[in-house]
């Protein structure tokens, strides 16, 4: 389980600037299922999603990952807990330019430090089931909207994670092409994997792959409920 | 451990692949940093040599040197001298040298005529000096004509072409017979153009100059130290230090201007964002930046370096000879002798390749010490 206990967020803190996106929020996101957090731009989902990710820390409040308190861990185990926990998708897709999208997929494997052969393996393998095997040399910057979503989910998948976070991940994705993605979440799930995702189309929102939805509004959670 | 390796291995392949992908950038910082480099490393490997071939020069050179001057201008000296200057104490030996320049308008070049204390050419003949052979095109067994003190042509046979251990020495030098370098020059029987003195305790060379300053007021005599403090002055360890700091500086200076100018672009700090979201650790990303400030830093030192050892030992300093040479510039071409002191290139990688990598570590630092999730919003 990850759980998020009375957690805040302030960003640029003594700055005229000052904002807090999050205020007292707790969560228990139970393994094995499909979490969605839902809500209108600026509810705070994104930021909740990047603090259960271990991609920031709280300003105040803790949050457990299978029992360990990760809020105050160094930063180096908490990139290996990122490396080795999470796959994150992101809303923008946030592939690197110039490189291959095979090149992508194995970026987050590097710091493993495992043979070249084997993991180059493994990531054709994880192409092959998004059709991608025709794309695995392409520049990431020349496929179409679908395929860098694909490309990009590959990647968060390449670690063999147990929680898949998805930021948006429909944003940029028209209705065929968010289906398409909501049918790749479902196998995932049904293969096990933890997901939590951040958004407010409907497309996920309504989804039957969705067993907790979590509203969100203000940087605080106002309602929890089943899926549909 | 073989996880480590190839974990390095990752790390270099994107740093190979990251410079390549800012080919414009990286190009362009390459040719500066190269040029500047290749200045610098063309300044120190040109004045060391130099000090080095002065050296040289001045390793056999006599202790004193008298001359005779008239109103500051160099006259023949008696040959009567020699013998009174011997009888000073201390003194070894007094030789009379015979030597001067000739100038040759169609080749715009100055020649040193020289008669040898030894194995002289029989007359009629000369040996000339690699420079010498060169400017005229001739080898053994050639004719080579100076016009002497009435205008009139002289022809030469070169006998040899002489090969010594510095070409600075002897490039320009042509040797003589004693009459041929008399009926050339118009110096008079009983005269020479300097003499020479070997003196026995280095503590009394000032001393023995003294005596002869009052045994003949109208005399100079050069006292070999003072020669090679004159050297010192101009291409001493001192001054090329400096020169070699304060240009290493002004490169260092330049350089981490130029990066801090630019700094990271939006571009970098998103991708090292996205490095650290999934899963790269702050050191990877500080890894992958100093492998890439060492593959440029490294790539511009050693290609300025050996640019420079080509320009300054193959091409002759074709860039800026005239402009350190000064008169010189009258010589016939010369190459210097390769003398690297590498403790000055060392010098200039530690005020080159170090600030550089620092530099490009520590913006890159910064960026990954902040949450990604910051640096990707």
């Amino acid at each position: 389980m990850i759980s998020a206990q009375n957690i805040s967020k302030t960003f640029n803190a003594g700055k005229p600037n000052e904002f807090t996106a999050l205020h007292g929020v707790s969560l228990d996101v139970h393994m094995l299922e499909t979490t969605i957090l839902k809500g209108p731009s600026g509810s705070g989902k994104t930021t909740l999603l990047g603090l259960l990710g271990g991609m920031a820390r709280p300003t105040t409040g803790r949050i457990h990952i299978k029992d360990r308190e990760i809020t105050s861990l160094p930063e180096r185990f908490l990139s290996e807990i990122r490396r080795s926990t999470f796959g994150f998708i992101f809303q923008h897709f946030n592939l690197i330019k110039g490189l291959t999208a095979i090149e992508n997929v194995m970026i987050p494997a590097y710091p493993n430090g495992e043979k070249y052969a084997q993991l180059r393996k493994r990531a054709l393998e994880i192409m092959a089931t998004f059709n991608l095997e025709k794309r695995i040399d392409a520049k990431v910057e020349w496929l179409s909207g679908g395929e860098a979503q694909r490309v990009a989910i590959a990647r968060a998948l390449i670690n063999n994670p147990t929680v898949i976070i998805a930021d948006e991940p429909t944003a940029h994705l028209d209705t065929r092409l968010s289906h398409e993605l909501m049918g790749i979440m479902s196998d995932l799930r049904a293969k096990g994997t933890t997901i939590i995702i951040a958004s407010h189309d409907p497309i996920v929102c309504d989804s039957n792959i969705a067993d907790r939805v979590v509203e969100m509004r203000d940087g605080q959670i106002v309602c929890h409920g089943n899926g549909p | 451990m073989a996880n480590l390796i190839e974990r390095q291995r990752y790390i270099l392949d994107y740093t190979v692949s990251a410079l390549l992908r800012r080919k414009g950038k990286n190009s362009s910082l390459l040719l500066v940093y190269t040029l500047i480099v290749f200045v610098l490393s063309s300044v120190i490997f040109f004045t060391h040599a130099l000090k080095k071939e002065a050296e040289l020069v001045l390793k056999d050179g006599p202790e004193i040197v008298v001359q005779r001057t008239m109103t500051g201008r160099n006259q023949p000296v008696p040959l009567a001298w020699a013998e009174s200057i011997r009888k000073i104490s201390g003194v070894m030996a007094v030789r009379p040298r015979l030597w001067g320049y000739v100038y040759d308008t169609l080749l715009k070049a100055n020649f040193t005529l020289m008669v040898p204390a030894e194995n002289q050419p029989e007359q009629g003949s000369i040996d000339v000096g690699s420079g010498v052979a060169r400017a005229y095109g001739a080898s053994t067994g050639d004719m080579i004509a100076f016009a002497g003190h009435d205008g009139e042509h002289r022809i030469f046979t070169v006998r040899n072409i002489i090969d010594s251990e510095s070409q600075l020495l002897t490039s320009d030098l042509v040797l003589l017979s004693e009459l041929d370098y008399r009926d050339f020059s118009g110096i008079a029987a009983g005269q020479a153009s300097d003499l020479v003195l070997r003196v026995r305790n280095p503590k009394e060379y000032s001393t023995v100059a003294k005596k002869i300053t009052r045994m003949y007021p109208d005399s100079r005599p050069i006292v070999r130290t003072e020669i090679q403090r004159t050297y010192d002055a101009v291409f001493s360890w001192r001054s090329g230090l400096i020169v070699l700091i304060f240009s290493a500086s002004a490169l260092a200076f330049v350089i981490f201007a130029w990066d801090k100018a630019s700094g990271l672009s939006a571009e970098e700090r998103r991708e090292i964002g996205i490095l650290k979201a999934v899963g790269w650790e702050t050191s990877d990303v500080m890894l992958m930046k100093f492998w890439e400030g060492v593959a440029v830093s490294l790539t511009a030192f050693l290609a300025g370096t050996v640019l420079a050892y080509a320009h300054v030992f193959f091409a002759s300093s074709a860039l800026f000879m005239p402009v350190l040479k000064g008169w010189s510039t009258l010589y016939p071409s010369f190459r210097l002798t390769p003398f690297v002191d590498f403790g000055q290139v060392a010098t200039l990688f530690l005020f080159s390749v170090v600030p550089y990598t620092i530099t490009t570590v520590i913006p890159a630092w910064r960026a990954a010490t902040i949450d990604p999730d910051a640096v990707m919003r």
